[in-house]
């Protein structure tokens, strides 16, 4: 069956699902393809936050700022519930090191307009119990939020469906067409579709769609554990994570020559609970190619972290393990618009650690990009262009 | 099975009705995965233990019973107690 589309977008993820979403909304005809199912990739497999304050002041946190600004009334417009609640959020800070590392992000954050400050012990266990005593304080951040990403995912693709857009699951892509460096269309499994706008939104897998018409895209897959608990009442204030984890994505020669097995694995805290009570234990950053395993050294390094943190949690049952790959890039920061010299593909691709934050604020930039040539801010940093040059 | 307004509950753990089944398949479930991602059958305390092979029942009716993958099964296999799982070697 051949089909026309003003756009196609590959991937189902929230990425894929957001941006479908915003350009069905505006009345482009969009067909998304997936190879799977919706939320089957790093976005059915990942932890909940909406976290701002985990975000590098400067492009990173403007971008997680105007996101979640636009999710306080997503729900609203998706007419789906996706469980977002503003909880607030902790990063735990262990050493003084670590203290005036995150003195000095903080206050950075702050001249970026974001509500956050330091808090002493008491003042931490005030927000969160059970803290072990070990613990030089924390920060906090009442903007915070959270969401359910598998939930975030459906309602995006529902209500992309509503304004008329086709989403095809278990469809494979075999070609792409390119005529004198204009996108023309894709051959999928099921029939060609002509189209002039391709967005390639497959996450971690994004590289081999580039491959499909020479392009070398820099994205690795990173892979991220998490431990599941049975329901429990309310115990988890919001989203809790580690200065450690912060300090080690912007100062790795910190922990660089650590042998533990924690160190290598990445393992930095990551802490929520779901509305059925489930606290979500994380996780780990690991390249470990496309294996979404779980590893018995993984989970026991996440709780040992986790417990070394907080030892209630030792009272606690696991009762599943779940592993996502994030689309890793060299710089941290997504590929995020029009490729050169191909006249009619984009990017969007490549969140790392912060897809679900920034759903959102991606699907409106690439529509904005895609229907008016231009969107509300500067996102040349984020051009796909600085490696594909 | 006779008709009832009676709900029909396959996945007792996390109380979900075949009528919500049938709709997550509606919506594009194919797999027991999908199913599990729209519904939450099978997430609760015995992971599905009870309510795969019905699932895969319903499911079979849309599909060849080859093509149902089973979800991925992970560890830990069983329910473990943190302090447990962090002290054994
Ligand atoms: C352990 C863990 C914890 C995380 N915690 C958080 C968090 O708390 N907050 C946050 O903001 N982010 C978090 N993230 C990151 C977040 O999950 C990702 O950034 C986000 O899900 C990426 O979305 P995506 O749509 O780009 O990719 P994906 O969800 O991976 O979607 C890509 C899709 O493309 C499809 N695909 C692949 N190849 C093809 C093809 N050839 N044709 C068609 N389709 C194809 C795949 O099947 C997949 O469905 C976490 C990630 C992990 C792993």
């Amino acid at each position: 069956m051949n089909q026309k589309a003003d756009v196609v977008v590959i991937g189902g993820g929230v990425i894929g699902t957001a941006i479908t979403f915003y350009l069905s909304q505006r009345g482009q005809k969009v067909i998304l393809i997936e190879k799977n199912d919706l939320a089957s990739g790093a976005s059915g497999a990942c932890d909940q936050d909406i976290i701002l304050q985990s975000k590098n002041p400067g492009i990173h946190l403007q971008l997680a700022l105007a996101s979640s600004q636009m999710y306080k009334t997503l729900e609203k417009e998706l007419d789906y519930d996706i469980e977002y609640e503003n909880t607030g959020g902790m990063i735990l800070i262990e050493t003084p090191e670590e203290l005036k590392i995150m003195e000095d992000f903080v206050n950075r954050q702050k001249a970026l307009g974001l509500q956050v400050e330091i808090l002493n012990y008491k003042e931490a266990l005030r927000y969160q119990r059970g803290l072990s005593n070990h613990l030089v304080g924390s920060t906090y951040s009442p903007q915070d939020a959270h969401v359910n990403p598998i939930r975030l995912n459906l309602g995006f693709a529902q209500a992309a469906r509503r304004y008329g857009a086709e989403i095809l699951l278990e469809t494979e892509i075999t070609k792409i067409k390119v005529k004198n460096n204009q996108i023309e269309g894709l051959e999928t499994n099921r029939g060609t579709i002509y189209t002039p706008v391709i967005i390639n939104a497959a996450g971690a897998w994004a590289p081999s769609i580039g491959r499909m018409i020479g392009l070398k895209i820099p994205i690795k897959p990173r892979r991220g554990q998490i431990v599941i608990t049975e329901p429990v009442p309310p115990f988890v204030m919001g989203d809790v994570l580690s200065a450690r984890y912060i300090v080690a994505k912007y100062n790795p020669e910190l922990y660089n020559n650590s042998e533990s097995a924690a160190v290598k694995l990445g393992v930095g805290l990551s802490l929520s609970q779901t509305r059925k009570g489930n606290i979500l234990i994380g996780a780990t950053r690991e390249f470990a190619g496309y294996d979404i395993t779980n590893t018995r050294t993984g989970i026991k390094e996440i709780l040992k972290n986790a417990t070394r943190l907080i030892p209630e949690l030792k009272e606690m049952n696991i009762i599943r393990a779940i592993a996502g790959l994030r689309p890793y890039t060299p710089d941290g920061l997504p590929l995020l618009g029009p490729v050169n010299g191909l006249n009619g593909f984009y990017l969007a691709a490549g969140h790392e650690g912060d897809g679900i934050a920034l759903a959102p604020i991606t699907g409106k930039i690439i529509a904005d990009l895609i229907t008016d040539g231009k969107t509300f801010m500067d996102v040349t940093a984020l051009s796909p262009n600085r490696f594909l040059m | 099975m006779p008709e009832t307004n009676e709900k029909i509950y396959i996945c007792r753990c996390e109380e979900v009705t075949k009528e919500e089944i049938e709709q997550a398949i509606k919506d594009g479930a194919t797999t027991l995965s999908g199913i599990k991602k729209r519904t939450h059958a099978g997430m609760g305390l015995c992971q599905g233990r009870t309510c795969q092979r019905l699932i895969a029942g319903i499911l079979s009716k849309e599909r060849e019973m080859a093509q149902i993958l089973p979800p991925t099964i992970r560890p830990p296999v069983r329910t473990a107690l943190i302090a447990d799982f962090i002290k054994e070697d």
